[in-house]
């Protein structure tokens, strides 16, 4: 029985291994920011920011050209542009789970991901912020999303969701930020106390903001800290309803269900827990953290990613109940569209990538394999691509009127943006590992034994 | 009633069972009276009180069931309490007997000469029909009462057996059993209210079924350990930092109630597809409103903002005021899900509801009292057992 008993099932057993020390940790993870950059990091970095070269060619492209580049076409007004979007939305919403839900669950396995994590948060809204605004087509023209007094009059209708996306990405994006930099001062002032060089130490000490660790400001960072976990807690769940909205309060049959604001939130925790999993399992190898991220952590992610998968299963087969019991015609229609029509074959990519495949994590086997799990968290992220693009496609190219009925075929430009925009996601995460302290210290040394005041040495009778 | 602290054992269960179950028989005897008496509305009226318990045991085999899966320290001096409430199944299991019985009264899908002429109706007569109902219900009071007595016989047998293989035993059950557990209690939900109104659907509405149910659990666990401690019993195992914690639960679970709530009226009164909006209308009609708007205050708003601050959640006279709210306001929300579906024109409330709340809720309390009571209160040799008692909220 021993095997079984790790730190998932006992708080007694250390969630970091190999008995490190405050210092061990420091000098672990900040020695990752302070060596020379690696030759493996300048190729990759090279390579993403060419990808991303890519993206802002194609962009402007597209705003010379005009949204008629991409495969769009008369029922179809949403393409992948939409589909990217949600995507990308959904992504950072493990970020925003670690961080704030889990915190106040007292989950203390998170300090080793949430850093990152949150990183990606922010990165992943930047990428999908971009979708929205390019689709505007007339760029110039944007600021007609901002409720700013204009000389024409103009003023955004507040019943739009599309509206209240842009506030609701905005506030996410705002809180994650600030949430994400409160827990960086303590680190950045170890990093600056760290810092070899004038530059080095002076920017450190910009960005610190005075940072002493003393016991007052410790009082005050956790009290910054806990406000905002519950100010993000809320955020985990309205941003993806909100977006679920863009969808659901329109009378297209297959959008406009009442279970999507709930079913849209567990689905963008389930992609973006898939997204970190892959990018933990690249970091940790290259970077050698396995004593912090320990298999025990990685279990645990996959427990939440089989969980979020069963909601979104659940959801999908409730949709799929209701449409025939609704006895709706129009309802019914859509969705044998969707498993057996000209779409089918999306459709059963997104079930098994995302219902079926998950389901291996069942076996503890499994679910403590890592090359099982980067297997499985990369089907997630494709499954998950392609249920926003299920939703999008599938409702609309066949609507109400059978004569505009329409298939869509992307173009060359809506897959080189796509794939632009994993090189702006990856370019932007490459410079945050590469200057930014990847793992929380400050916190994970919060969690190893010897920090309980009630913790004795080893050796010492008690 | 006696009871011996160092075995956390009831040496003597006092005269609570007996008088809720005496309480309990009259009740329902009442009820029968009130079957002879008003047979138009009693089936509607038995529904709503004999829902509210049935409610209360399935929320009870939900926090038994995320009890195991979490590994959670916190709860574990609560697990009997949970444990115990869903040993009711079978009682419950007999007391549907009346509402299948009554089917034809509640169930417009069930008037073969109705769904005929009706072509929605027909259409999903292929589940909604009698024998495929009654093959759901057994199936669904089948299921819950396997869960529920398996782990419950699992964590009794920790008590003279302890080991880590239970403690597994019972967490790997859980999962698949939690799966079980989601699908029956939405099923459920369809068949036993949603179809009242068969032409009309939402697929949150298990959703919105379960959130309510885990509400009234949580409530119900909050005031069922004051009036133990009101007695002297489990004084220092259930601490003030368990009930901060029920406190917790009961916050983020009215957001969440609120949450689904809202996310169901927001979507159908955006979209204002008539077949949909219907629901909100019968509940907006005459005295339904003031029904509606009490559940928007009295189940989201004031609840919630009695229970911000972290102080209100340490006190436990305010915390047990709320957990009553809580639970009086579930109870107006099942009468706001059932009756509108028959009574039109305003809130008609018969007495008949309240013979069967007592009635039914009088024979469940036995029930629950008798099995709580015959076994030690808290799972007293579970490895993490002395890990809960002393658990503090950082």
């Amino acid at each position: 029985m021993n095997k079984e008993v790790d730190a998932a099932y006992d708080y007694q057993v250390p969630l970091i291994t190999g008995k490190p020390t405050f210092g061990w940790i420091t000098e672990k993870v900040s020695s990752i920011v302070e060596s020379k950059t690696s030759k493996e990091w300048a190729l990759l970095f090279g390579l993403a920011s060419s990808v991303m070269l890519i993206l802002l060619g194609s962009i402007g492209y597209l705003v010379w050209e005009g949204i008629g580049i991409w495969g769009l076409n008369v029922p179809v007004g949403w393409g992948w542009a939409i589909v990217n979007f949600v995507f990308w939305v959904g992504i950072g919403h493990a970020g925003t789970l670690i961080s704030a839900i889990l915190f106040l669950f007292r989950q203390k396995w998170r300090t080793s991901i949430n850093r990152f994590a949150e990183a990606m948060t922010i990165f992943a809204v930047i990428c999908a912020l971009i979708f929205p605004g390019i689709h505007v087509g007339r760029i110039w023209a944007v600021y007609y999303f901002f409720p700013v007094p204009n000389q024409m009059d103009m003023w955004p209708n507040f019943r739009s969701p599309l509206l209240w996306d842009f506030f609701a990405v905005g506030t996410y994006f705002t809180v994650s930020f600030l949430f994400w930099y409160t827990g960086l001062v303590p680190d950045l002032a170890t990093l600056r106390d760290r810092a070899k060089t004038t530059i080095r130490k002076k920017v450190l000490a910009i960005f610190s903001l005075g940072w002493r660790g003393g016991n007052k400001q410790w009082k005050h960072y956790e009290l910054a800290y806990m406000l905002l976990a519950g100010l993000s807690t809320p955020l985990v769940l309205s941003v993806h309803s909100v977006v679920s909205t863009d969808f659901a309060t329109a009378v297209i049959p297959g959008w406009h269900t009442t279970i999507f604001p709930p079913y849209f939130v567990a689905g963008a925790i389930f992609s973006g827990f898939a997204m970190v999993m892959t990018l933990a399992l690249i970091a940790r190898r290259v970077y050698n953290l396995e004593h912090i991220l320990t298999l025990t952590h990685l279990e645990n992610m996959n427990k939440i990613i089989l969980t979020t998968g069963m909601m979104v299963g659940y959801s999908y087969s409730m949709e799929f109940f209701i449409s025939w019991y609704s006895g709706n015609p129009y309802e019914t229609f859509i969705f044998m569209q969707r498993a057996f029509g000209q779409y089918a074959w999306a459709y059963w990519i997104m079930v098994s990538c995302n219902v079926f495949i998950p389901q291996l994590f069942w076996s503890r086997k499994i679910r403590r394999s890592i090359p099982a799990m980067f297997v499985i968290s990369i089907f997630v992220n494709i499954g998950m691509w392609f249920e926003r693009f299920v939703i999008i496609a599938t409702s609309l190219s066949q609507d109400f009127l059978p004569s505009s009925w329409d298939y869509f075929s992307p173009t060359i430009w809506d897959i080189i943006m796509l794939v632009g925009s994993f090189g702006l996601f990856f370019t932007l995460f490459l410079l945050f590992i590469r200057f930014l302290p990847m793992v929380a210290m400050a916190e994970l040394k919060g969690v190893l034994p010897q920090a309980d005041p009630h913790h004795a040495h080893e050796g010492e009778a008690h | 009633m006696n009871f011996d602290a160092s075995t956390y054992k009831f040496t003597h269960a006092g005269s609570v069972g007996k008088t809720s179950m005496i309480v309990g028989a009259l009740m329902l005897l009442l009820t029968a009276v009130g079957y002879v008496s008003n047979q138009e509305i009693f089936f509607r009226a038995y529904m709503v009180g004999y829902m509210f318990w049935l409610s209360l045991a399935l929320g009870g085999l939900f926090f038994t069931l995320v009890n195991h899966l979490f590994g959670s320290e916190w709860n574990i001096v609560l697990r009997r309490f949970s444990e115990s409430l869903s040993k009711t199944f079978p009682l419950l299991a007999i007391l549907f007997i009346p509402l299948w019985l009554g089917m034809h009264d509640l169930y417009h899908w069930t008037h073969t000469e109705v769904v005929v002429k009706d072509p929605m109706l027909s259409a999903k007569s292929g589940y909604l029909n009698m024998t495929f109902f009654t093959v759901r219900i057994i199936i669904y009071f089948g299921l819950w009462t396997f869960i529920s007595h398996f782990l419950h016989k699992k964590s009794l047998l920790q008590d003279e057996h302890p080991s880590e293989e239970l403690i597994m035993t019972m967490r790997r059950f859980s999962a698949p059993f939690m799966v079980l557990y989601a699908l029956s209690t939405t099923f459920a939900a369809f068949d036993i209210i949603m179809s009242l109104d068969p032409h009309w659907y939402s697929t949150i509405y298990g959703v919105y079924f379960f959130a309510g149910n885990f509400l009234f659990v949580v409530s119900f666990i909050t005031l069922f350990a004051a009036y133990l401690k009101s007695k002297g019993i489990l004084d220092n195992i259930i601490t003030v930092e368990h009930y901060h914690d029920l406190g917790k639960l009961l916050f983020a679970f009215l957001v969440f109630w609120g949450y689904i709530g809202f996310s169901q009226y927001f979507l159908i009164w955006y979209a204002n597809i008539p077949e949909e909006t219907i629901y909100y209308l019968y509940r907006w009609e005459g005295s339904w409103k003031i029904i509606t708007m009490t559940l928007v205050l009295g189940h989201f708003l004031l609840p919630f903002l009695s229970l911000l601050p972290r102080a209100a959640k340490r006190n436990l006279t305010w915390l047990g005021i709320v957990a009553g709210w809580i639970i009086i306001m579930h109870f107006i929300d099942l009468v706001w899900l059932i009756l509108p579906n028959f009574e039109k024109h305003g809130v008609h409330l018969s007495w008949i509801t309240f013979t069967t709340l007592l009635g039914v809720g009088g024979l469940f309390f036995w029930n629950f009292w008798s099995v709580f009571t015959a076994h030690p209160v808290v799972p007293l040799n579970d490895r993490r057992f002395e890990a809960s008692v002393k658990f503090k909220n950082v």
